[in-house]
């Protein structure tokens, strides 16, 4: 029975995106953000799950977001299309979860080993810090690239969504948070 | 009103609010403390109570006393803060209040782990504190459920006037999904509850409001009422669901809660693989619905019946109890937090179907080729 498990295929209406870093990076409210954006207006469903506690203080940090036209009965990534990771501890433990094939986003600010070729590489970190004006944004940076390169929401409802959750005075640090992820992707897919 | 993404803790939380709850007591616990920090928000903003308490000792007694005013009054806790609860609860059913408690539940006897479990069945329906008292027990699967089992439970709780429990684990505390609030909400008339609340006796007879009857002739026609009482909700307050229940299913699932709509994606996984599953989902936990699963049981040609949970077997001793030996009843549940995949289901149910006495024995040695696959499979595509 334990070549059953290898040929699992996740139903194909399912879209998963995990994010991943390190605690304080903001990967639960990148989620958070993530799910209100796609899923805001009703037309999809989506749920976010993460994981809470002690499991959740230090160390990596993930947030889960699943995508689909249908009713999600488990609520939980099972092979992931997106895999975003921040730093070298969140790549290591869960590029086995991505699937064949599937996206891998990193911030090569701080993940230097990567065990595969295809993947895109932006420096999340370093933009955030550099252009945007925070070190804090390198999340919202992060899901503009990921609204470029995965087409999984549009620009404008990412936008939306973060605004609606970002602090009184953050709002045009956070708008350009978005589009500054989102221009790099998009010169990062011409190139 | 629009689907707003919410997260389990919080929606409930703002269905409470809605259902016009007025006094919330709490003592924080993991995995279910957001909905203490919503509501330490909300309470106020509708002129209503938020008390954290010296201990869930204090919050049972203080249910009770509220919930004598006729007042809609909420809890919420997890595992160990409900078994302190027990004693306090035990005198509000049978002092015939309403009151309704969320139990978001955690794993393991004692202190337990935060993770998501359902190791509170036991509790929840057989009883829990002393005495011949039972609690309706409500048990949702997704967020939208969660909200609206929360809004039913306050008029259920003040038709029965008896305490209701929501249980539910880390899975639907933590997760977010979208949710609509239904527009029309029953918020409950503390006047129609004029009648037995004590509301302050000017210009009328005292009312007493007690589970103490010296008298043994009275203690049992105490006990009468609260029988009849379950005895209702049996005939009018069974809830259920049933998925791709059907004359060509090989096996026939029962499960509730987060574990149901993770056997949901398994029996999806399978249909397409041509293997066919149904599901009955108890959404009452007490009173159970026995006749409907009896039904299927009896209708159907399957062959055997899976339980699928996340403790090491309880809600098992009521559907053994409903079926009474007329089919093979198998067991699969994982616990201490670990929440099965719809893998691990899926495995189970064809082993099931294979060879049916096995699939119990197949379950350890199957945890452990996963934990070793898991290993394995991680060094390939290191190397790779």
């Amino acid at each position: 029975m334990g070549s059953l498990l290898d040929k699992i295929a996740v139903p194909q209406d399912r879209f998963e995106i995990r994010l991943s870093g390190s605690g304080g990076q903001g990967m639960i409210l990148a989620a958070v953000i993530l799910s209100e954006a796609i899923g805001g207006d009703g037309t999809k469903n989506v749920s976010q799950t993460q994981s809470y506690g002690p499991e959740a203080r230090g160390g990596a940090s993930k947030s889960d977001v699943v995508v689909s036209e249908n009713d999600i009965y488990y609520p939980k990534a099972m092979t992931l299309d997106v895999l975003l990771a921040m730093t070298q501890e969140s790549m290591d433990s869960y590029f086995k979860d991505l699937k064949e094939g599937g996206t891998l986003i990193i911030d090569e600010t701080l993940v230097t080993d990567v065990p595969t070729d295809d993947y895109y590489a932006l420096p999340f970190t370093r933009l955030a810090r550099e252009e945007a004006g925070h070190v804090m944004v390198a999340n919202v940076i992060a899901l503009g690239a990921i609204a470029s390169i995965t087409g999984v929401v549009e620009k404008e409802k990412l936008v939306n969504a973060v605004l609606a959750r970002a602090p009184r005075g953050t709002e045009d640090k956070n708008r350009k948070a978005v589009e500054i992820g989102f221009r790099e992707a998009e010169k990062l897919k011409k190139s | 009103m629009a689907k707003i993404l919410m997260k389990g803790n919080e929606a409930i939380g703002e269905a409470a609010i809605r259902a016009g709850a007025t006094n919330y007591f709490c003592y924080p616990i993991t995995p279910q403390t957001e909905v203490a920090e919503y509501l330490a928000r909300r309470m106020p903003e509708v002129g209503g109570v938020f008390l954290q308490a010296e201990s869930e000792v204090a919050v049972g007694n203080m249910l009770f006393g509220a919930a004598a005013t006729g007042r809609r009054v909420f809890t919420t806790s997890s595992s160990p803060g409900i078994s302190l609860m027990q004693e306090a609860i035990s005198y509000i059913a049978g002092a015939q209040l309403p009151c309704v408690l969320l139990n978001i539940m955690r794993g393991g006897p004692g202190l337990g782990g935060i993770l998501p479990a359902q190791s509170d069945y036991f509790q929840a329906t057989k009883g829990g504190g002393h005495g011949d008292y039972r609690l309706m027990v409500l048990a949702p699967s997704s967020i939208q459920e969660a909200v609206d089992l929360t809004m039913d439970a306050f008029p259920l709780a003040e038709k029965y006037r008896n305490p209701v429990m929501i249980i539910g684990d880390g899975m639907i505390g933590q997760m977010m999904e979208p949710v609509e609030f239904p527009d029309e909400v029953d918020k409950g008339d503390p006047a129609t509850n004029e009648g037995w609340a004590a509301t302050g006796a000017r210009d009328r007879k005292p009312r007493v409001i007690k589970s103490l009857y010296l008298d043994p002739y009275k203690l049992e026609e105490n006990s009468y009422v609260l029988h009849e009482k379950y005895e209702q909700m049996k005939q009018h307050e069974v809830r259920y669901e049933r998925y791709k229940i059907s004359a060509k299913n090989d096996l026939l699932i029962v499960s509730y809660g987060t574990m149901a709509r993770i056997c949901q994606t398994a029996i999806d996984e399978l249909e397409q693989e041509g293997v066919s599953v149904g599901l009955f989902r108890p959404i009452t936990l007490f009173p159970y619905p026995e006749k409907e699963l009896r039904k299927e049981i009896e209708a159907r040609n399957v062959k055997n019946v899976l339980v699928v949970e996340m403790s090491c077997g309880q809600m098992l001793e009521d559907v053994e109890r409903v079926v009474q030996g007329v089919k093979p009843v198998t067991f699969f549940g994982r616990t201490g937090g670990i929440v099965p995949s719809p893998e691990e289901a899926k495995e189970q149910i064809k082993n099931m179907i294979k060879k049916p006495t096995r699939a119990k024995k197949a379950s350890k040695a199957t945890a452990k080729k996963q934990a070793a696959k898991k290993k394995s499979s991680k060094r390939q595509r290191k190397d790779a």
